[in-house]
């Protein structure tokens, strides 16, 4: 009884229902809910193209989330993302001319770099993920502008290195299997490593693993270079799919994979959740804009839904007795 | 003197058949309990005894679940500490309920401004002025406009009973009456006198209830005593005429009762030493001070708060960095300050807060048992699934730990089977020393003998513990040997073999 | 002797002086760097206007953090704000004319916004900087379905005229600034709830304990910050003459740096609107500085984002934060 006083609403509405339902059941009962919604509104929305577009959005979009997932689970966030997409699809595009296939490792190299500076600015310097995140997204951004102040297309003869990623293998385009790839990995990596289940065990309770002697620095670390290379994993198909880079493109994926974290059933209070709940999460939210895409619904309204969602799936998921104070 | 006119005076607070029970442990059984006025009343008891609860519950942070709270003959309900103070009732605890970055008059009349506004806004000369007449009647020379952080602990106290003396005042309290918690651990002696004269002084118009280990200063400054014992009373008595020794007595109750730390299980270790500290000390919290254990060798720490026990063990299991000298665990000397070098060494730590400090509560009991030996359950370099289900059935059946399932969050289960999840955690890795914070801190009867038995097993198995335990007893009856710690210094090292234990007066007089 | 030892006392005690020392050595690397460019009356004047409404904004969000929380709901709460503006001034598109009533239209939606957002973090108990991260896109959202993202011209110049009118040497919306930081300073110093707020900012469980009404005074604390914000983004449009849902954009970063500059700690508690309002001017000297010396403009929001995470790590409380996550 004691812990119930401490839950929120939403948790104790959760904790009273009969069958052990979580948050993510909801999330997958809106999946079917919205997808026969749409199914009987639309007649193309089951044509192979939508659903294509459907699921390589929603590969895109869960990319970026697996990586935020990794620093929510540790109790963080990373609100720099959106600036290593940017830097990493004007990057690319410049790279490619000169490199070739180089530049696939270099950029991906660079994502994995700006996540290991967040994550010592977090465990080193000591200044709370937000805050130095927002400090590195804005100067990882103007390092964009930097780079290439507008948008910039792709010299047609480099073409065939943004094929490799655009095209398509048996009627799915290849940013799903690449999304599979690294749902996949990075699943694989939580589940069998022991890095994984520290991951969890710091998010759970930081102060017990580090008296358990637990190297939080380094597995923290881990988490946001995580976060960084799956970033830059997006930075490199976006580009590839619009051959050419453009420094804001980065910026709706803060919000965008926050939100697919969050309403997928994973509680920012850390330690708790998933990768499968962030594949639902993804999966509802490109559902979702392409409903409204379709309802012409315009895209600013979609990102007062999704600060919405953020706000609401928070509210359902967010583990109080963890800390009483909420500031 | 007073103490006859205190005594048969109508009591300002009563407390009848009180009882607090916390999940799996009841922590106050039919407490009857009196505060007459103008009187300083001792509380005594063990950590443990029940006095922390029971002052929560006279400043309304617990609500008790039996009996009843009688305030000047009315029964009443405390709803919380703003509400006790209303009624006259306020405590001033170690841990301290001022606002570090407000100023001194600030924190005196936090949620009272509204009596210095003038004009609309506060009028901060009339504040600097009631806040030094208060100062003055607590003679207390201080710059009210200062910010409270610049203050050492013996004016903090001094500002917090201000507070609660001038609340009563404004809210009419007839005879307010003041908790205090420890206060003299963080005085010196020129500032603990001090301190004694204004109690004397205050005594006039109000109650004071004392809190303090040190048996002496109480029954020099008390005019009645109440001693708990583990959550029971004891008894109540006049301060007038008793012995420190009478009340060793009353503290430490009747003699020990056969068996109750599986003493006959204790065995003599006669193995390598495996752990040594030398010269080890750390500023202001204990002087370097040197003891080695054999393998399997119970070490229990006793002493006082403040003695440089606690600091002390987080020395030596990394959380805290200490200045001087080693700890050696087994030929390897871990780094110090850092508890993953101490746990690689092979020291574990089982700590007191067990739910902040001892476990992922969120997760499953099985990861909370198997997160130190997870090199241990893999397969081809990845985690086995097998493996770790095994390893948990394993261990829940050696500690047997109560629980639905090994996939249950620990946060369901009860503070004893909790603790034996922490237990089974470090005694399945491949730990040498085991420091024991408290291991019994909150747990049922039953808990308390499996963690006793498993305390005896594991001993007898080669590992080295170094424990810290609620009650002397409980010290005495498990240890193969006492370092007995006071005012940060080793004061003497005891033989407590099980046909020789010491007595727990004896230890008494070496600690206070 | 004893004036000098009072006033150091004072300064010791306003938590300015490092502002003061950092703003007196800027302005001397830029003063020999532009060589004596940065230091002329116009470009004084300029820096002045130039951390006007900046400060108002910084002023509001630092309300917040004194707290021990964070505003990000600043760019939807501008874009919100500057939207009704446009809507309901006169001008080319809507037939609305409220005149002057615009000004306690402007800062009541505002202050709606944060009473809102104040609610929404207080009862549903939601960490801040979460709360007002979402609300930030729900309420730019909502500012850009009004306004279609178009570009409306103001036909109504009152406002505008005024605010650049220097009827006393100095533009009025520097005056406007200055009577804003000292009314908030002035609430802070010397009403319960200014005292309140460095309660809960000090410890927030405590202050609770002593009987601080802390829901109340921190859902007040976010009303404010949004009027605040009202009053920012009036200024911001009418001084461009026209208002559109853009206005918002890139405010939130060089705020939250002008606070923590300024000496506002995020762990709460310390700071006031002069630490605010210096570390706008700060900024303005820096920026200022930048231009004169034709340093490229991204690398400038760069050395913002150096300058942020720096003063962070200064005025950081890490005894307060235990684990930082």
């Amino acid at each position: 009884m004691k812990n119930t006083t401490h839950m929120g609403l939403g948790r104790r509405v959760f904790a009273m229902l009969p069958v052990r339902l979580q948050p993510v059941h909801l999330t997958i009962f809106m999946i079917i809910v919205l997808g026969t919604v749409l199914a009987l509104a639309n007649s193309t929305f089951l044509s192979a193209y939508n659903i294509n577009t459907i699921l390589s959005f929603g590969a895109i979009l869960m990319i970026v989330a697996l990586g935020q997932m990794f620093v929510i689970l540790i109790g963080g966030i990373d609100l720099s993302v959106g600036g290593v997409i940017s830097f990493v699809s004007v990057l690319f595009v410049l790279l490619v001319g000169e490199v070739g296939y180089f530049a696939f490792p270099i950029c991906l190299f660079a994502g994995v770099m700006f996540g290991l500076i967040n994550g010592l600015i977090l465990t080193i310097v000591k200044i709370p993920s937000f805050i130095a995140t927002l400090g590195t997204g804005g100067i990882i951004t103007s390092l964009a502008y930097l780079v290439s102040p507008r948008s910039i297309s792709a010299s047609p003869s480099d073409y065939g290195y943004f094929e490799l990623i655009d095209g398509k293998i048996l009627g799915m385009s290849n940013s799903f299997y690449i999304g599979v790839a690294t749902f996949l990995t990075l699943g694989a990596f939580l589940r069998f490593s022991i890095t994984g289940r520290n991951i969890y065990y710091i998010g759970s309770n930081i102060r017990m693993s580090w008296m358990s002697g637990t190297d939080i620095v380094r597995n923290r670390c881990i988490a946001f270079m995580i976060s960084g290379g799956c970033a830059a994993i997006v930075g490199i198909i976006i580009s590839s799919i619009r051959y050419g880079g453009d420094p804001v493109v980065g910026t709706p994926y803060v919000l965008n994979s926050i939100a697919a974290v969050v309403v997928g059933g994973t509680a920012l209070t850390g330690g708790s959740g998933g990768i499968v709940n962030v594949l639902f999460g993804a999966l509802f939210l490109s559902l979702l804009d392409n409903g409204l895409n379709v309802v012409g619904v315009d895209q600013y309204f979609q990102q007062a839904l999704l600060g919405a969602m953020i706000v609401f799936g928070v509210a359902v998921t967010f583990d109080r007795s963890k800390t009483p104070i909420i500031k | 003197m007073t103490v006859q006119t205190t005594f048969g005076a109508q009591p300002v607070l009563k407390m009848i058949g009180i009882g607090k029970r916390f999940p799996g442990v009841s922590a106050l059984r039919n407490i009857d309990f009196e505060v007459r006025p103008n009187e300083i009343l001792g509380l005594l008891g063990e950590n443990g005894a029940g006095k922390s609860v029971m002052t929560k519950i006279m400043i309304g942070i617990h609500q008790p679940d039996d009996g009843e709270i009688q305030l000047n003959g009315q029964a009443t309900k405390l709803l919380g500490p703003v509400d006790a103070i209303k009624k006259g009732i306020g405590g001033v605890f170690q841990e301290g309920s001022l606002l570090p970055n407000l100023s001194v008059m600030e924190n005196l009349f936090l949620c009272h401004e509204r009596d210095f506004m003038q004009r609309g806004v506060i009028s901060r000369r009339a504040m600097v002025q009631e806040a030094r007449r208060l100062m003055a009647t607590m003679k207390l020379d201080i710059d009210v406009t200062e910010p409270v952080s610049q203050f050492a602990p013996a004016a903090k106290q001094m500002i917090e009973i201000a507070r609660v003396l001038w609340l009563a005042e404004q809210y009419g309290a007839q005879n307010p009456i003041v908790i205090l918690d420890e206060p003299t651990t963080v005085l010196n002696d020129g500032e603990r006198d001090t301190l004694f004269e204004i109690l004397q002084e205050l005594k006039q118009r109000m109650s004071i209830i004392f809190i303090s280990h040190r048996l002496q200063e109480v029954l020099e400054n008390c005019d009645r005593l109440h001693v708990l014992k583990d959550g029971d009373n004891v008894t109540q008595i006049p301060a007038a005429g008793m012995q420190v020794a009478d009340i060793e007595r009353l503290l430490v109750g009747s003699e020990f009762s056969g068996d109750r730390f599986r003493e006959t299980d204790q065995h003599t270790p006669d193995g390598d030493v495996v752990f040594k500290v030398e010269d080890l000390g750390l500023r202001g919290a204990f002087e370097p001070l040197s003891f080695e254990l054999r393998a399997g060798e119970i070490v229990s720490l006793v002493g006082l708060i403040g003695s440089g026990k606690e600091e002390l063990c987080a020395c030596i299991a990394g959380t805290k960095s200490h200045d001087t000298g080693t700890v050696w665990v087994d030929g390897v000397t871990p780094a110090k300050g850092s508890p993953q070098a101490a746990v690689r060494a092979g020291i574990g730590h089982v700590p007191v807060e067990r739910r902040e400090e001892g476990l992922a509560l969120n997760m499953s009991v099985m990861d909370n048992m198997n997160h130190l030996v997870l090199d241990r359950l893999k397969t081809a370099g990845a985690i086995h699934r097998r493996k770790e289900i095994e390893h948990a059935h394993e261990w829940v059946a050696e500690c047997l730990v109560k629980t639905p399932t090994i996939h249950a969050a620990c946060s369901g289960l009860s503070g004893g089977n909790q603790q034996k999840i922490i237990l089974s955690k470090w005694l399945s890795s491949n730990v040498k020393v085991l420091i024991l914070d408290h291991p019994t801190r909150g747990i049922d009867i039953g808990a308390k003998d499996e963690v006793y038995r498993l305390i005896r097993k594991f001993s007898k198995a080669g590992i080295a513990m170094i424990i810290m335990c609620d009650t002397l007893e409980e010290d005495t009856g498990l240890a193969n040997k006492m370092v007995v710690m006071s005012e940060r210094k080793v004061v003497d090292v005891l033989d407590a073999a099980p046909e020789h234990k010491p007595t727990p007066t004896d230890l008494i007089k070496l600690i206070v | 002797m004893q004036a000098l030892h009072s006033s150091l006392r004072w300064i010791r005690r306003s938590g300015v002086a490092t502002q003061l020392i950092s703003l007196a050595l800027i302005t001397t690397i830029f003063f020999i760097g532009t060589a004596g460019k940065s230091l002329t009356m116009s470009n004084i004047q300029v820096i002045l206007s130039l951390t006007a409404i900046p400060a108002i904004l910084a002023i509001g969000v630092h309300m917040t953090i004194v707290i021990g929380g964070i505003d990000l709901s600043l760019q939807g709460v501008v874009a919100l704000c500057a939207v009704f503006t446009g809507t309901l001034m006169a001008n080319k598109y809507t037939t609305y004319d409220v005149g002057l009533w615009i000004i306690p239209i402007t800062i009541a939606v505002g202050g709606l916004a944060g009473l809102l957002t104040g609610l929404t973090h207080t009862k549903l108990r939601i960490p801040s900087f979460i709360t007002t991260l979402g609300m930030s896109f729900v309420l730019y959202g909502v500012a850009v379905y009004i306004n279609k993202s178009q570009i409306v011209s103001l036909q109504d110049d009152r406002i505008q005229n005024f605010i650049h009118a220097a009827p006393f040497g100095i533009a009025n919306v520097v005056l406007i600034a200055v009577f804003v930081t000292t009314f908030v300073q002035f609430l802070q110093d010397r009403t319960p709830f200014g005292r309140h707020l460095y309660a809960i900012g000090g410890d927030e469980a405590l202050a609770k304990q002593l009987g601080v009404n802390v829901d109340r005074v921190k859902t007040l604390a976010f009303t404010l910050a949004g009027c605040l914000y009202g009053i920012g983004a009036l200024l911001l449009v009418t001084r461009m003459g026209s208002a559109t849902s853009r206005a918002g954009l890139n405010l939130l970063f060089p705020t939250i740096t002008a606070v923590v500059v300024g000496g506002v700690a995020l762990t709460g508690g310390v700071g006031g609107a002069k630490n605010a309002f210096l570390g706008a001017l700060i900024l303005a000297v820096l920026n200022n500085g930048m231009v004169l010396m034709a340093v490229n403009p991204y690398a400038q929001t760069a050395v913002n984002g150096v300058v942020l995470i720096v003063a962070v790590a200064l005025t950081i409380d890490r005894k307060k934060l235990g684990f930082i996550k």
